[in-house]
């Protein structure tokens, strides 16, 4: 954890993490009995499933709850399914997970299923949405969309993560074959591609433009990227994929080379795991293995109280149980030991003035809590700027009184979207 | 492996480990060479009344917790500084009583009955020693406060001497190095020049006070001083009495960057502190009061509301479908 320096005249500087220049292979963890996978559709018992326990599934096999479900993820083994439950997210969102049972304990080496994989962006929305990475393809092959730039992200957008950067540097080639796969189906005019800007990478991108991100967290957030590169000011409340930019991960492009290649899905997912030391481990991954599988080949030991962070320090969420799975959006795990876990408060704001002095996007913070705090949600968008916030989580990072800022925020936008749901 | 309880928290799950009571220790840490110079030059006394309204503040502190059946603060120390910093503006021969009424009056009715920490509109201390001094004026007449005292300086308060008898009397009386050096007489820790400057720029340092206040401040006492004595200087001193006497640094290190009455954007902040400064010089040349330093803090601070709304615009605020 980066602590607060004796002299503080100007604000704190986060700087991202460079992955190790010929950096080793990642440790290889062999496919547990038991893979866990999350299904975006909550379960209704009203209708008739497509799965239920016991079925018998195939590696790459789709799954879907009904039939006229949008939402699927895909076996990444042969197996019986064990059980269907439903899962409920830090916002209470719901959702459904499967759990299969390796029952023919396969190594990576089984083949998939093949699909029938053409050169649009349909057919591979079709199959290759949970390839590591999770490619975006939903929102590429939503017509409404209107996508015209993608941006490839090698630089990861939160501190300590190297995943995406170790994807760059190892599979270069595979990077600039998916990018004319990504060109090929989706007919998108415009792609680039950011890299951090102490990042040694050989070689041209051709037509791709090259953006060479600042290592200061958070240049890397999708909406920092739009203001310094493209010149795209996000106007509040929008997302990038409203202004017609996508972004996809370094990774996500390696995957959908490799599908695209075998005419299959991949299941190996690539992650940066932080033990209670800050010592870094890269590892190799089947996509559904629980966390604990991880934690045990390091000898990383969880005792009570300890938290595990799922995603990077500034915009993760903790875990309540190490059985959660390894997801394809997954980039890297932190393992906090329960005596450095920060206390939070319940103060007031005392207005000291560090979270506007850091705030990259200029939000009044300060005036935006007490609005928030008091459930005034409308306000607190119109006057106070709620909605321009690029959640990077710096303001409760410096926060003296040790106000959740963060989460008031992104609890505030979840409810402003309620209302307005509502209205 | 057996089901742990992990923690389940919310992002960020770093923290730049500063809080409150750090914040608030340091401020204290800050004022100790003007505290220790004061009690070296007043003595005993100085260290009663000291002593008296720190303890006494947190006191009314804890009993307004528990009238108010909330969680005991006194732990984050805002208390301590609100009486440490009250302690330092009262002469060293304050009787007990009226720190104890000023404490009351800067803690409960300046700051607990806003809703504690954060939500004070104006500085505890300044509302504290603004009841004190429209009650009981003649505590604070300096020159009567230290009439048993043995001084190797004019024992004179300067800005008093300055105020009934015009700059061209006390021109030389008062050598800023002198009174920089903390030779006058005054408050136990608002003598001690060098003192203030020094803990003032620790906590710039540090981060603790926003440097713009205090800079505003100082040149907004320098330039409104330099302009009445260019127009008069037989009758209105120079800016070297005025920013080292009476509560000018106090005010513009420990008083004016109270956190929750002063500004947090970089314009506004600025604005503050050098009309604080201007209106302190008005009162101080065309005023009633012999220093005006508590009165005009206050003031700006019921304006820091409305000049806090200068500020750059966010992100993607105001951009029409660009």
């Amino acid at each position: 954890m980066i602590k607060r320096s004796f002299f503080t005249l100007t604000p704190p500087r986060l700087n991202y993490d460079l992955v190790e220049p010929d950096p080793k292979e990642p440790e290889s963890i062999p496919i547990p009995s038991d893979l866990t996978l999350l299904l975006n559709e909550p379960i209704d018992s009203t209708r008739p499933a497509l799965i239920k326990k016991g079925d018998l599934v195939e590696k790459g096999e789709k799954l879907r709850l009904y039939y006229e479900s949008t939402e699927y993820t895909i076996s990444p083994v042969t197996g019986t399914i064990a059980s269907v439950d439903s899962y409920s997210d830090d916002f209470g969102n719901i959702s459904t997970y499967l759990v299969i049972k390796n029952d023919q304990n396969q190594t990576t080496g089984t083949n998939a299923i093949t699909y029938d994989l053409k050169d649009d962006i349909a057919s591979a929305d079709e199959y290759l949405r949970t390839l590591p990475g999770a490619p975006p393809l939903k929102i590429l092959a939503d017509d409404d969309m209107k996508i015209d730039t993608i941006v490839i992200t090698c630089a990861d957008s939160d501190l300590l993560s190297t995943t995406n950067q170790y994807v760059t540097c190892k599979f270069l080639d595979e990077i600039k074959e998916g990018t004319q796969i990504l060109k090929k189906i989706t007919h998108v005019p415009k792609l680039c591609i950011t890299i951090p800007e102490n990042l040694n990478i050989p070689g041209g991108f051709d037509t791709i433009q090259v953006f060479k991100t600042s290592m200061k967290y958070p240049s890397n957030l999708p909406a920092m990227v739009l203001k310094d590169h493209l010149n795209i000011v996000l106007p509040a409340g929008k997302n990038p994929e409203d202004m017609g930019v996508c972004f996809i991960t370094a990774e996500a492009v390696v995957s959908l080379a490799r599908a695209y290649k075998t005419k299959s899905a991949g299941f190996e997912k690539i992650l940066t795991i932080i033990g209670k030391r800050e010592t870094q481990y890269r590892v190799k991954v089947t996509i559904g293995t629980p966390l604990y599988k991880i934690l045990n080949t390091f000898g990383i030991h969880i005792n009570d109280q300890d938290r595990i962070v799922i995603g990077g320090p500034m915009k993760g969420f903790a875990t309540y149980t190490h059985h959660h799975p390894v997801r394809p959006d997954m980039d890297m795990v932190i393992i906090q030991d329960r005596d450095i876990i920060p206390e939070l408060s319940d103060n007031a704001c005392v207005n000291c003035g560090k979270c506007i002095r850091i705030c990259p996007v200029n939000v009044p913070v300060n005036i935006l809590v007490r609005y928030l705090e008091a459930d005034l949600y409308e306000e607190a968008a119109d006057k106070y700027d709620l909605e321009s916030c690029i959640e990077c989580g710096l303001c409760a990072y410096v926060c003296t009184a040790r106000i959740p800022l963060y989460q008031y925020i992104r609890l505030g936008k979840h409810e402003l979207l309620t209302l307005r749901a509502d209205a | 492996m057996t089901n742990n309880k992990l923690t389940v928290s919310h992002a960020p799950f770093w923290h730049d480990g500063d809080s409150l009571f750090q914040m608030n220790l340091n401020i204290m840490i800050a004022a100790l060479p003007a505290i220790i110079f004061g009690i070296i030059q007043f003595g005993a006394p100085a260290v009663g009344v000291l002593a008296l309204s720190l303890s006494s503040a947190m006191i009314w502190e804890l009993v307004m917790n528990i009238i108010s059946k909330n969680k005991i603060s006194i732990g984050d120390l805002d208390a301590a500084v609100i009486g440490l910093v009250f302690g330092m503006m009262l002469p060293a021969t304050s009787p007990w009583w009226l720190v104890i009424v000023g404490t009351f009056v800067a803690v409960v009715i300046g700051k607990t009955i806003f809703g504690g920490i954060g939500a004070n509109p104006f500085n505890p201390a300044l509302v504290g020693m603004a009841f004190l001094m429209l009650s009981w004026k003649a505590f604070f007449d300096f020159d009567t406060a230290y009439v048993n005292y043995e001084f190797d300086f004019t024992a004179l308060a300067p800005l008093a001497a300055l105020k009934f008898q015009g700059a061209l009397e006390v021109a030389g009386l008062f050598p800023a190095g002198d009174l920089i050096m903390g030779k006058q007489v005054g408050a136990i820790g608002s003598t001690f020049g060098l003192g203030l400057i020094i803990g003032g720029i620790y906590l710039i340092l540090r981060g603790y006070i926003r440097w713009e206040i205090p800079v505003s401040f100082i040149t907004g006492i320098i330039v409104t001083a330099l302009c009445f004595s260019m127009a008069n200087p037989d009758s209105y001193a120079g800016p070297g009495i005025h920013l080292f006497s009476g509560y000018t640094l106090i005010g513009a290190f420990f008083l004016a960057t109270e956190n929750s009455s002063s500004p947090a954007n970089r314009i506004p902040m600025l604005l503050y502190g050098f009309f604080a400064a201007v209106m302190i010089i008005l009162m101080r040349n065309i005023g009633a009061y012999a220093d005006g330093t508590v009165l005009a803090i206050l003031l700006l601070n019921l304006v820091n509301p409305l000049i806090d709304t200068i500020r750059p615009k966010a992100l993607g605020k105001g951009v029409n479908n660009a």
